[in-house]
C-alpha cells in the first residue's frame, strides 16, 4: 500500500499539471469559437477599414497605400462639402424619421382596434417593407418625374406647383424625394413595432381610466404614451442610426444632386469611395460618422434607462 | 349613492346570447353579489352597468335615470378590477387622485380626499410609492382608495380578489365587509366564490347561463335553493343529489329510491304520487347512525380530513356521495357507513330541476 502510493506520487503530480493547464484553458476553448467568428467577421474589417483612413487608399494607383497619419482629418476639416453633408444628413435623417414615426404611430393606432379586414389591412400595411430598396427609390423616381410620372401633375393639378417640374432637379425641394421614398418604406417599421407596444398595454386600463372620467385624448397622454415612451426611445435609436447610415435611396435618386443638395454624410462616403475611389479618405469621414453615431446611440441609451427606471 | 334598475337585460355578442332578458333592482346602500360559474354573464352583467359593453336591449337605470347611452364617465360610478388595473406609471397617490384630478377638482379637496381613503385603508406609508413596489393586497388597497376617493354613487367589484392568495383574501373580504358598512354604499360585487358571496352579501345573485336562477339573502339561497343549479352550486362541499320517485301515503310522504329504500319526508308537496324527483341534502347533514329500515349502506372511497371536520367520499349504489362530519372517529370509518338523511334537511326538485312546493299531509291517500 505505502509502494503504491509514492509511486504513484510523480505520476499524478505530472497529470495535475496537465490537469492546470487543461483547467485555466478551458474557458478560453469554450469561447474560442465564437471569439474567433467575432474577430475574422466584425472586428477584422472594422480594424482594416479604420486604418484606411490614417493610409492613402486610391484604388488606381497602385503606389498608394503609404501611411499618412492625420492628413485625412485635416483635409476633412476644411472640406465644406463635409459640413453641407452633414447638415443634409441632420436634415434627412431628423425629417424622416420624424414623419416615420408619427405617420407610423397612426397607423399603428388604427390597425389596434379591431374592424373588418384588419388582417388583410395589416398585411398591406407591412408591404413597402419587403420591398428592396433599390426598387422603392428607382420606383418613386419614376413618380415624380413628369415624363412618365403622375406625381408632379398631380401636385401641378392641386395647385401646389407652378408647372409639373421634377422636384429631383429642384435644388430646394430635392431632398424631398428621398424623404418622400423613406417615409414610404419606413412606416412599416414603425407601424410594427408600435402596434406590438400597443398591443401589450393591459385593456382594463383604458376601461379603468374611462370610468374614472378620462376621455379619448386624456387616455392616449395619460395611458398609451408613457406605455409606449421605452418602445418610441429604442425605435427611434435604432431608425436614426439607420437612416443617417442609409445612403442607398439617395444614390439611387438623385446621387447626391443636384448641386450635392441631397449628399447626405454616407452617399458622400459611398461617393469618395466608389467614384473618386479614394478609399483612405471615405474611411476618414466613416470614422468620423461612426464616432458622432455612437455619441448620439449613448445619449438615447443613457435617455431610455431614466425612462425606464420612472416607469 | 343610488338605486340600480336593471330591466329585461339582454346581450348579444354577434349572433352568441349571453344573457337572456335580466331583471334586478338594487336598493340604495345594498350589496348585491352576482354569483356563478364562469360564462354565466355576470361579468357582462356588471360591464354593462358601468358602460364597458354596450345594452343590446333592455334598459339600466341609476339613481332613476336611464343610463344605457352614457358613457362610463358620466354614470358616477367606480370600479375595482380583478386585475385592479392600476396606472403603473403613478405613484399610489396618483392612481388614487387621478379620476379627481381629470374632474379638475380643487386641490385641498383632492387631498383631503385622498388622505382620508388612504386612512382608511392604511395607505399613507404607501403614498409615493409605485404600483410594481407593491404586494397584491396593497394594489388591492390602491385600487379601492382609487374607487371610495370619488364618493360615486356605485361601487362595482369585478372578481376583485381573485388575484390573491387565500390567507389574503380572507382578509380582504373581511375589510370590503367593513368598508361598506361605514361607506353604506350601494355596491354590486362579481365573484365565482360562493364563499365570498355567503358572506359579503345583502342579496345574493345567483345566475347560470345567462338566466338569473335566483336571488335571495345567502341564508334563504342555503336554506331554500330554488332549483338544482342553486342548491349544486351554493355550499361546499357541494349537495347530494339522488333520484327517486314520490311517494304519499296515510299521514307520510317519502322517497322511494330506486333500491327501494324509502326516505321519510317531513312534508308533503305538490306533485303527483309516483313523479320522479331529485331528492337533495347536503353534506353536513347527513347523519351517521347505526342500521335502521330508512338508512343506507354506502361504501367509503376517500377519507379526506380538513382539520376543522372531515369530508367522507363515499359510494352509494355506486354514485358519488359526500358526507361532512365533526366527529373524529369517521377518520377510522370503512371499508362501509350507515348513512340516515334527517326529514327536516332534505330537499326535493322535480323533473324540471325546480324546488318542489310543500303542501299539507292528508290523511290517507289523496
Amino acid at each position: 500500500m505505502v509502494f503504491d502510493a509514492t509511486a504513484g506520487f510523480p505520476e499524478s503530480r505530472r497529470r495535475s499539471l496537465v490537469d492546470r493547464i487543461t483547467r485555466h484553458a478551458e474557458p478560453y476553448l469554450y469561447t474560442a469559437p465564437a471569439l474567433i467568428l467575432i474577430v475574422t467577421i466584425m472586428l477584422a474589417p472594422l480594424v482594416l477599414g479604420l486604418s484606411y483612413a490614417f493610409r492613402d487608399v486610391h484604388l488606381l494607383n497602385p503606389f498608394s497605400g503609404g501611411y499618412v497619419g492625420l492628413d485625412h482629418f485635416r483635409t476633412l476639416y476644411e472640406d465644406d462639402n463635409f459640413y453641407r453633408a452633414l447638415r443634409n444628413t441632420l436634415w434627412w435623417t431628423g425629417a424622416s424619421v420624424l414623419l416615420q414615426f408619427v405617420f407610423g404611430l397612426i397607423l399603428a393606432l388604427l390597425l389596434d382596434r379591431p374592424f373588418a379586414g384588419r388582417a388583410i389591412a395589416q398585411a398591406l400595411v407591412f408591404l413597402p417593407w419587403a420591398v428592396p430598396t433599390f426598387l422603392t427609390g428607382l420606383n418613386w423616381a419614376w413618380l415624380f418625374n413628369p415624363v412618365i410620372g403622375p406625381l408632379p401633375h398631380w401636385l401641378y393639378g392641386l395647385g401646389l406647383m407652378s408647372e409639373p417640374t421634377n422636384i429631383l432637379s429642384n435644388p430646394q425641394l430635392a431632398m424631398w424625394g428621398p424623404i418622400i421614398a423613406n417615409v414610404w418604406w419606413g412606416i412599416p417599421f414603425f407601424a410594427i413595432t408600435l402596434l406590438a407596444a400597443l398591443q401589450a398595454i393591459p385593456r382594463d386600463l383604458y376601461e379603468a381610466a374611462a370610468i374614472d372620467g378620462a376621455g379619448a385624448f386624456r387616455r392616449f397622454t395619460s395611458i398609451t404614451l408613457p406605455f409606449l415612451a421605452p418602445t418610441i426611445a429604442i425605435t427611434v435609436l435604432l431608425r436614426t442610426v439607420w437612416i443617417s447610415n442609409f445612403a442607398d435611396l439617395i444614390i439611387v435618386m438623385t446621387s447626391g444632386g443636384p448641386a450635392d443638395r441631397t449628399q447626405i454624410v454616407a452617399s458622400y462616403i459611398f461617393t469618395q469611395a466608389f467614384r473618386a475611389l479614394d478609399f483612405g479618405y471615405a474611411s476618414a469621414i466613416a470614422l468620423v460618422l461612426l464616432v458622432l453615431l455612437l455619441a448620439y446611440s449613448m445619449l438615447i441609451v443613457m435617455l431610455r434607462q431614466v425612462l425606464m427606471d420612472r416607469a | 349613492m343610488a338605486s340600480i334598475e336593471v330591466r329585461n337585460v339582454r346581450k348579444n355578442f354577434g349572433i352568441v346570447s349571453v344573457l337572456h332578458g335580466v331583471d334586478l333592482s338594487i336598493a340604495n346602500g345594498e350589496f348585491v353579489v352576482l354569483v356563478g360559474p364562469s360564462g354565466c354573464g355576470k361579468s357582462t352583467l356588471l360591464r354593462m352597468i358601468a358602460g364597458l359593453e354596450e345594452v343590446t336591449e333592455g334598459e339600466i337605470r341609476i339613481d332613476g335615470m336611464r343610463v344605457n347611452e352614457r358613457a362610463p364617465k358620466d354614470r358616477d360610478i367606480a370600479m375595482v378590477f380583478q386585475s385592479y388595473a392600476l396606472y403603473p406609471h403613478m405613484n399610489v397617490a396618483e392612481n388614487m387622485s387621478y379620476g379627481l384630478r381629470i374632474r379638475k377638482a380643487a386641490r385641498e379637496k383632492i387631498t383631503a380626499a385622498v388622505s382620508n381613503a388612504a386612512r382608511k385603508l392604511e395607505l399613507q406609508p404607501l403614498l409615493a410609492r409605485r404600483p410594481k413596489a407593491l404586494s397584491g393586497g396593497q394594489r388591492q388597497r390602491v385600487a379601492m382608495g382609487r374607487a371610495i376617493v370619488r364618493q360615486p354613487k356605485a361601487f362595482l367589484f369585478d372578481e376583485p380578489l381573485s388575484n390573491l392568495d387565500a390567507r389574503l383574501r380572507e382578509q380582504m373580504r373581511a375589510e370590503i365587509k367593513k368598508l361598506h358598512r361605514d361607506l353604506g354604499a350601494t355596491s354590486i360585487y362579481v365573484t365565482h366564490d360562493q364563499i365570498e358571496a355567503m358572506t359579503l352579501a345583502d342579496r345574493i345573485v345567483a345566475m347560470h347561463e345567462g338566466v338569473v336562477q335566483q336571488v335571495g339573502s345567502p341564508l334563504e339561497l342555503y336554506d331554500r335553493p330554488a332549483n338544482l343549479f342553486v342548491a349544486g352550486f351554493i355550499g361546499s362541499p357541494a349537495m347530494n343529489f339522488l333520484s327517486a320517485r314520490y311517494e304519499v301515503g296515510a299521514g307520510t310522504a317519502g322517497a322511494r329510491l330506486p333500491d327501494g329504500t324509502l326516505i321519510g319526508l317531513s312534508s308533503g308537496y305538490q306533485l303527483e304520487e309516483g313523479a320522479a324527483v331529485t331528492l337533495g341534502i347536503r353534506p353536513e347533514h347527513v347523519e351517521m347512525s347505526p342500521a335502521s329500515e330508512s338508512s343506507l349502506r354506502a361504501t367509503v372511497d376517500l377519507i379526506e380530513p380538513t382539520g376543522f371536520g372531515i369530508i367522507l367520499h363515499l359510494g352509494l349504489h355506486g354514485l358519488p356521495f359526500n358526507v361532512f362530519t365533526l366527529d373524529r372517529a369517521a377518520l377510522t370509518a370503512g371499508p362501509t357507513v350507515t348513512v340516515a338523511f334527517p326529514p327536516q334537511h332534505l330537499h326535493l326538485f322535480d323533473e324540471t330541476g325546480k324546488r318542489a312546493l310543500e303542501s299539507s299531509l292528508q290523511k290517507g291517500k289523496g
